[in-house]
């Protein structure tokens, strides 16, 4: 719609052969860009302005919407947070719902699970890490493998976890597998002190594909002259890995680390969701679900406020890292 | 660093054995969905006896997967269109294009990165809600524009800025105007990023499930996702028809993973390393 608006505006003045006779324009690159070419005389004027102005056209959409779509409401749920539910809606009470927040039960636990997460994250970067660098040495099969690996990666949560709700029930295969073993049952998500490790290890399991992938990309920037020098002077696989792979990858493994981490405080709403449901108990609990619960079931916009800029905290720091990657990326480019 | 030797097929064997823990889960489910109800509870494990394909045709009149199929497409479509629109638009002008701020804008823009969906849930429903668009398909395509039009812009600048300047100058000196170098030059030489991006995108919407909850209230307008949420409770009792909804709701993005797996690797890896 928006497109056909704009095209109105200003392509009327070119034709197809305007542009595919672009290849002999060395040869007239002397004339000043902004001379009019032959043929547009009646909108030279249109024409000066055009170059000015379509660059701003170009990027408005996109600008007006992550503005007021994405940081207006920033600024506004910052403000919210500070106000009253209820009775006292829209009334300033200060830094009461961040003390309200950190005196909740539910909170702390969803805060205390962030640390497991924390905890989680070597576990994470490292097994991929590991399988990339297996892959790299094409082992047999390595193709097969990737693929395979990778696809639970572009499953939803929402799947991913219907499909654990089944595999991790009380008589499911999962406890049949480690009862072969003479282990278990467990009750993979009732147990309250077994649930939110459950989650976490079906969540890894769905994304490991994700940091492989990113880990193998890296693999291709390796130079292969540094790997033959280190062969030739009888590295093993080790030494290889210590002394060649991990400095030549520093950036990729940075850049892991900062989107799996990203990945874990807000990609686990929909195994939540699906799986627990926070429960039991409020066992299972991360901000992002506290976030939901508090302004969809219980009617606290203000609260959740709150807690969603404690995430947003959480976010920060670990994307300070992402930031200066980007900016990096940016500047080499 | 290809190793030869023996060593490679020792490495191999634990490499097998994940990708059978990985499949497993999939493949027991696709199972149970052959199976029928007396078969699944004698034995849940064994080999179902045979296609039961009038399970997936249970799943889908006894249920509402139809409807919420339409809307999942409506919104998905609408939403890469979008996307693909607005972020390839940009991403020229970030890219080719000099004016003043540009730097500045990217920047804005690329910064909304670090805004997950969950830290402006609240205030983002009310602004829907203000606009009236709450509960309806522009008000989730809008919601899934803005979340993944920086990643978006991100990508198409990072890959326009690799085609280089004189292809658009030598275009302007012929007389082409920008909307012009946009829409004959960039549109044709951005195909294999916007096919990248546009699926990427298709499948982020395709699977959403936090957006679509706070935003399509009503039961008619569910996407299929939230609608996946709803089958746990209608067949707690009947697991094989549980597992053929599932199945259903993940045969479109297996299809699309078959086709475009590298398409998606390239695109979820494009901001890794340099460049």
């Amino acid at each position: 719609m928006t497109g056909s608006r704009l095209s109105r505006l200003g392509a009327p003045d070119i034709d197809e052969s305007s542009v595919s006779g672009a290849p002999d324009a060395p040869a007239r690159a002397h004339r000043r860009p902004d001379a009019p070419g032959p043929g547009t005389g009646p909108v030279r004027r249109r024409r000066w302005t055009e170059d000015k102005v379509m660059p701003f056209v170009l990027v408005a959409p996109a600008v007006l919407i992550v503005v007021l779509l994405r940081l207006v409401p920033l600024v506004m749920g910052a403000n919210f947070s500070l106000t009253g539910d209820g009775d006292a809606n829209g009334a300033f009470i200060g830094l009461d719902n961040y003390r309200e927040l950190f005196g909740d039960e539910v909170f702390r636990t969803a805060l205390k699970n962030v640390g497991l997460l924390l905890l989680a994250l070597p576990v994470a970067v490292a097994v991929p890490g590991l399988l990339a660098t297996f892959l790299f040495m094409k082992v047999p099969g390595h193709r097969l493998y990737r693929s395979v690996y990778f696809f639970p990666v572009v499953l939803s949560p929402v799947i991913i976890g219907a499909i654990f709700n089944v595999v991790l029930s009380f008589d499911g295969p999962a406890n049949q597998l480690i009862g072969a073993l003479g282990l278990g049952p467990v009750d993979w998500l009732g147990d309250s002190s077994v649930a939110m490790f459950t989650v976490i290890g079906v969540h890894i399991w769905a994304t490991f594909g994700m940091a492989l992938v990113i880990f193998m990309a890296g693999f291709a920037t390796v130079d292969q002259s540094l790997l033959d020098a280190a062969r030739s002077d009888g590295a093993n696989l080790r030494q290889t890995v210590w002394h060649v792979i991990i400095p030549e990858l520093s950036q990729t493994i940075q850049f892991v680390f900062v989107t799996t981490m990203i990945g874990m405080l807000t990609g686990m709403f929909g195994l939540l969701y699906i799986m627990t449901a926070g429960g039991p108990g409020g066992a299972t609990y991360l901000p992002e679900l506290y976030i939901w619960v508090q302004q969809g079931q219980m009617n606290r916009p203000a609260l959740a406020s709150a807690a969603s800029m404690v995430l947003f905290a959480l976010m920060i720091i670990v994307g300070f890292a992402q930031l200066r990657l980007i900016r990096r990326a940016t500047k080499e480019s | 660093m290809p190793t030869r030797g023996p060593a490679r097929w020792v490495i191999a064997i634990p490499m097998a054995l994940l990708a059978v823990a990985t499949l497993y889960p999939l493949l027991f489910t696709l199972n149970v969905s052959q199976k029928t109800r007396r078969e699944y509870v004698l034995d849940r494990f064994g080999l179902a006896d045979g296609l039961h394909l009038d399970n997936v045709v249970d799943a889908w009149q006894t249920s509402d997967l139809g409807t919420y199929t339409l809307n999942s497409t409506i919104v998905t479509v609408g939403s890469v269109a979008a996307l693909l629109l607005f972020g390839s638009m940009a991403g020229f002008a970030f890219s080719q294009l000099q004016f003043r701020g540009s730097k500045t804008l990217f920047l804005l823009i690329l910064s909304a990165l670090l805004i997950p969906f969950q830290v402006i849930m609240v205030p983002f429903f009310r602004v829907l809600g203000e606009m009236g668009l709450l509960d309806t398909h522009p008000g989730l395509i809008l919601a899934y524009t803005a979340q993944f039009l920086p990643f978006t812009v991100f990508l198409m600048t990072s890959y326009y800025s690799r085609i280089p300047r004189e292809i658009v100058e030598a275009a302007r000196v012929d007389g082409a105007s920008t909307l012009g170098i946009y829409r004959r030059l960039m549109l044709p030489l951005g195909r294999p990023a916007l096919l990248s991006v546009g699926i990427l995108n298709g499948l982020f919407c395709w699977n959403d499930v936090l957006i679509s909850l706070l935003t399509m209230q009503s039961q008619g307008n569910r996407t299929l996702m939230v609608g996946v949420t709803a089958l746990r409770g209608q067949y707690s009792d009947n697991i094989p028809l549980f597992a053929s909804g599932v199945v259903i709701a993940a045969l479109p993005v297996l299809v699309v993973y078959l086709f475009f797996q590298k398409q998606i690797t390239e695109g979820v890896t494009a901001g890794s390393t340099k460049g």
